[in-house]
């Protein structure tokens, strides 16, 4: 397994929960972002990113975020990240993309 | 003392990438490097491979372990040369390259990335 992902509407809090488990390099996110377009092109919605059982992540998931961000960002969305590990925190630093993303502590 | 040398060349596909990455955690690991430099290694080694992929057939990677240094040398990776968009992931790598590492050099052949050693390998090195 090199990469799962779980993606479900909650209708309570209305955001698309995206739980991403394994690893997100330039082999497994394309199939991320089909995944989350496809979501976010059914119902537009802020899209919140679970990384609790997101084991790793390099500069192509960054990119796919900033494309998935691209799409729901004209309807005022936002892209909200939460339970990430601190090396993977770490790069969202690096890259100044921590003010373009909601990154929950 | 002589260094001690790795190499490892894989096919340019984005699948066998992670290949390389275990390598690097593998060979870190062995050298003593805690969990967090671990890490950081697998994401340079990623980024550097990543970069290289589409200009060459096969990417060589050379891991050199010195007294103190762990040196990655990855064959065609290149500094873009300009702000296109597209880019972005590319300018995305080579920040979080530089970050994590020690050293990164850059030169016609490719890229080298240095990470410090400290205790780790000298214990390693009492035990041979």
């Amino acid at each position: 397994m090199a990469l799962d992902i779980k993606i479900n509407f909650d209708e309570d809090n209305n955001y698309w929960l995206v739980k991403p488990i394994g690893e997100v390099d330039i082999y497994t996110s394309p199939e991320l972002k089909d995944k989350i377009s496809q979501a976010v092109g059914d119902k537009k919605a802020d899209i919140v990113i679970d990384g609790k059982e997101l084991e790793y992540l390099d500069s192509t998931g960054l990119g796919t975020l900033i494309g998935i961000l691209k799409m729901i960002k004209d309807n005022n969305h936002k892209i909200y990240i939460r339970n990430l590990r601190a090396n993977i925190r770490k790069l969202f630093d690096i890259t100044e993309l921590d003010k373009v993303f909601v990154i929950e502590e | 003392m002589k260094s001690d040398v790795f190499k490892l060349t894989i096919p340019s596909k984005p699948d066998y990438i992670s290949v390389a990455r275990l390598t690097s955690s593998c060979i870190s690991s062995k050298l003593g490097l805690s969990i967090d430099e671990i890490e950081d290694i697998k994401v340079c080694l990623s980024e550097a491979c990543t970069n290289a992929l589409e200009r060459t057939d096969e990417i060589n990677i050379t891991f050199e372990v010195t007294k103190d240094q762990l040196i990655i040398t990855v064959d065609d990776v290149l500094l873009p040369e300009n702000d296109d968009e597209k880019m972005e992931e590319i300018h995305f790598g080579i920040l979080i390259m530089k970050s994590l590492m020690d050293e990164v050099n850059f030169s016609e052949k490719g890229v080298e990335m240095i990470k410090y050693l400290e205790d780790g390998l000298h214990e390693k090195e009492k035990e041979l």
